[in-house]
């Protein structure tokens, strides 16, 4: 058979792979590119000469440039992606550590993207109203537009400072809640399964502030996007079919024109989750959030590249490899996809 | 969409000054697109003139000025070192659109450039091109940044440079699908059948082609780039204090919004949010106005 899903599988997966190795022979040859001596930054400007000379040797940098790549390559897939040069701590402990943290503000971001969204789409197409419609349009134009970094510092000073309504940039917790057992690591997660609600409701309230201004963006994407799918959809004639059998306005709306509307959303996720995880490194400086992406910021600071140079590798892949299970679940859902790529 | 278009067949219209006023008379009938260009003009006057007009020195320190609250004297307050923040925003002006619309020509160039040798040549030349721009694009754009300017060294130069290449693969596979479509069509045929040279068809009846779509991308890709250079500027990649760059004076105002001096921090995402939302509001426009598929492909 000269398409189908197979061969959708198999082109994908081929063209992801060779995305990655692309992306890995670039964050190679520009983190190769980092000014100073690694082995020099890890010992300290005090080591001798002879000392840092070892090192060089040991850490493999008078191999020749392809070795290099190679034992660094193998070294990230068996999970060795070196030492923190300021701490000596395996990056892989270090990013262990802070990736639930991350994970935990993406997830509530994407919760609060993903119902604003729809609601809001749903608003501003379903009586067509012009000053419904113009505001929401306003909003995604503005939400769009504001970074997420200065955004998050406008809700601490206008909600926190001011209003004291939510915990000020202190992490996860307040000083006083137990921290919850770590099964998942997502400390909402893990207070409600183990009945600790007082951590719960806290850890809750100290992750509303960054999970908003983590997921305006998008929302604001999101909400363009479905909103000018539903408009699309609505006028299709299928919807006339549908309204013609009999069905109401909103039946023909929420089980008719949504659920397709909904389609080309799934293949803006992977755009979602770049713009979560970029935006993770910038809204956790702000909110001394302890997750990945602080981790980072601050390894830029000090000049700790080696956490760095993990996390852009890590991305890379996790963006791929979701870009990839996207193109192949619409396939799954919309069998139109599986024909078309074939022809092309 | 309103009624209003651009073309206007009164005698007026041959004339310069005839037009500018049709434009503007279309802008202004626009409620968007009249506060995009409000916007973008004010920013454009501040950066253009402010200095000149608001003498004060961007990175003058008086330390006996510290923190004072907007006022007469300074517009915007002054921050930890006395600096007034209205001369640094202005100068941040300067440098947001200036490094901004050098970071969309040249991405323009490149990624234009690789689209149309990848769109014309096809074959093994369009694959591996190809390939390298998925490559880029397997990174979050900022990520990517990021890595660039992290290997390149810190500094508002690496900045830029990390900050377009993350921008060259949304020209170039625009370019390419426009010149793939464009080379399919009746009238390119008509031109090689009445013995066009390559060189003729190229210049003459492709490339004018792909003007509205370079546009439509240079107005998203302007607000993004203002975007990721702040961006970049506030995790300590980019500007560096005490350069009055708009991230770099977000991140000097983290340490003091949460104690009252919320101004530090305000006026410079005030500028960059007034700045991208003026740039997106165009994008949308000039699809709209030259995207034939009109409202239906509005987003």
């Amino acid at each position: 058979m000269r398409h189908g899903m197979p061969r959708l599988i198999a082109g994908r997966t081929l063209s992801s792979l060779s995305a990655i190795f692309g992306a890995s022979l670039i964050s190679f040859i520009f983190l190769r590119l980092v000014p100073g001596n690694p082995a020099r930054l890890f010992l300290g400007q005090f080591a001798s000469q002879d000392a840092v000379d070892k090192l060089v040797e040991q850490m493999g940098l008078k191999d020749p440039i392809y070795v290099q790549y190679y034992k660094y390559m193998w070294g990230f897939l068996r999970g060795d992606w070196g030492f923190s040069y300021t701490t000596g701590q395996p990056v892989t402990t270090q990013l262990g550590h802070r990736l639930p943290a991350t994970i935990e503000l993406g997830l509530y971001a994407f919760l609060f993207a993903f119902v604003g969204a729809v609601a809001l789409a749903v608003i501003a197409t379903y009586r067509r109203r012009p000053v419904v419609d113009g505001s929401v349009r306003a909003m995604s134009f503005f939400g769009l537009g504001t970074p997420p970094f200065w955004f998050g510092l406008v809700l601490l000073v206008v909600f926190s400072e001011r209003l004291h309504l939510f915990p000020g940039p202190d992490g996860r917790l307040s000083i006083d809640s137990t921290q919850p057992p770590s099964i998942t690591g997502l400390y909402t997660v893990d207070a409600l399964v183990t009945g600790n609600f007082a951590t719960f409701a806290d850890a809750l309230w100290h992750i509303v502030l960054p999970a908003i201004a983590l997921g305006l963006a998008p929302l604001a994407f999101l909400v363009r996007l479905l909103r000018a799918n539903l408009l699309d959809v609505s006028r299709e004639p299928f919807i006339v079919v549908v309204r013609s059998k009999g069905i109401g306005r909103f039946s023909a709306f929420a089980r008719h024109a949504l659920p397709n509307a909904f389609l080309p959303t799934l293949t803006a996720a992977g755009l979602i989750l770049g713009q979560l995880l970029a935006g993770s490194v910038l809204v956790e400086k702000v909110f001394n959030w302890p997750g990945a992406g602080a981790l980072v910021t601050d390894g830029i600071l000090r000049q700790d590249y080696a956490v760095v140079q993990a996390f852009i590798l890590l991305s890379a892949v996790v963006y791929v490899v979701v870009n990839l299970v996207v193109d192949i679940l619409y396939g799954v859902i919309d069998p139109r996809v599986r024909v078309v790529t074939a022809v092309a | 969409m309103s009624e209003a278009t651009f073309v206007d067949r009164s005698p007026e219209r041959l004339r310069i000054g005839g037009r500018l006023a049709a434009a503007a008379r279309y802008v202004v009938r626009d409620r968007e697109l009249l506060i995009a260009t409000i916007l973008l003009g004010i920013l454009v006057l501040l950066a253009l003139f402010g200095p000149l007009v608001w003498t004060e020195n961007p990175n003058g320190i008086d330390v006996g000025a510290a923190l004072q609250s907007p006022s007469l004297a300074h517009p915007m307050g002054t921050d930890g070192n006395g600096r007034d923040i209205f001369a640094r925003f202005n100068e941040g002006a300067r440098i947001s659109l200036a490094v901004g619309a050098l970071v969309v020509l040249a991405s323009a160039l490149v990624g234009g450039t690789i689209g149309l040798v990848a769109g014309l040549w096809r074959g093994l030349t369009d694959s591996l091109l190809m390939r390298a721009l998925d490559a880029i694009l397997a990174f979050p754009p900022l990520i990517l940044a990021m890595a660039v300017t992290v290997g390149l060294g810190v500094g508002l130069k690496t900045a830029a440079l990390g900050t377009m290449l993350a921008c060259v693969p949304y020209f170039a596979r625009l370019l390419r699908s426009d010149v793939l479509r464009l080379r399919a069509l009746p009238y390119v045929e008509a031109a090689v059948a009445l013995g066009a040279t390559r060189k003729r068809i190229v210049l003459r009846h492709i490339f004018p082609h792909t003007a509205s779509t370079m546009l439509i991308q240079s107005a998203a890709v302007f607000g993004y780039a203002i975007l990721t250079l702040a961006a970049l500027g506030f995790v300590g990649l980019g500007a560096q204090i005490p350069t009055p760059e708009w991230g770099a004076m977000i991140t000097d105002g983290l340490q003091y919004a949460l104690t009252g001096q919320w101004w530090v921090a305000l006026f410079p995402g005030l500028g960059l949010l007034a700045a991208v939302v003026a740039a997106n509001i165009y994008a949308d426009r000039a699809r709209d106005i030259l995207d034939p598929r009109g409202e239906f492909a509005r987003v």
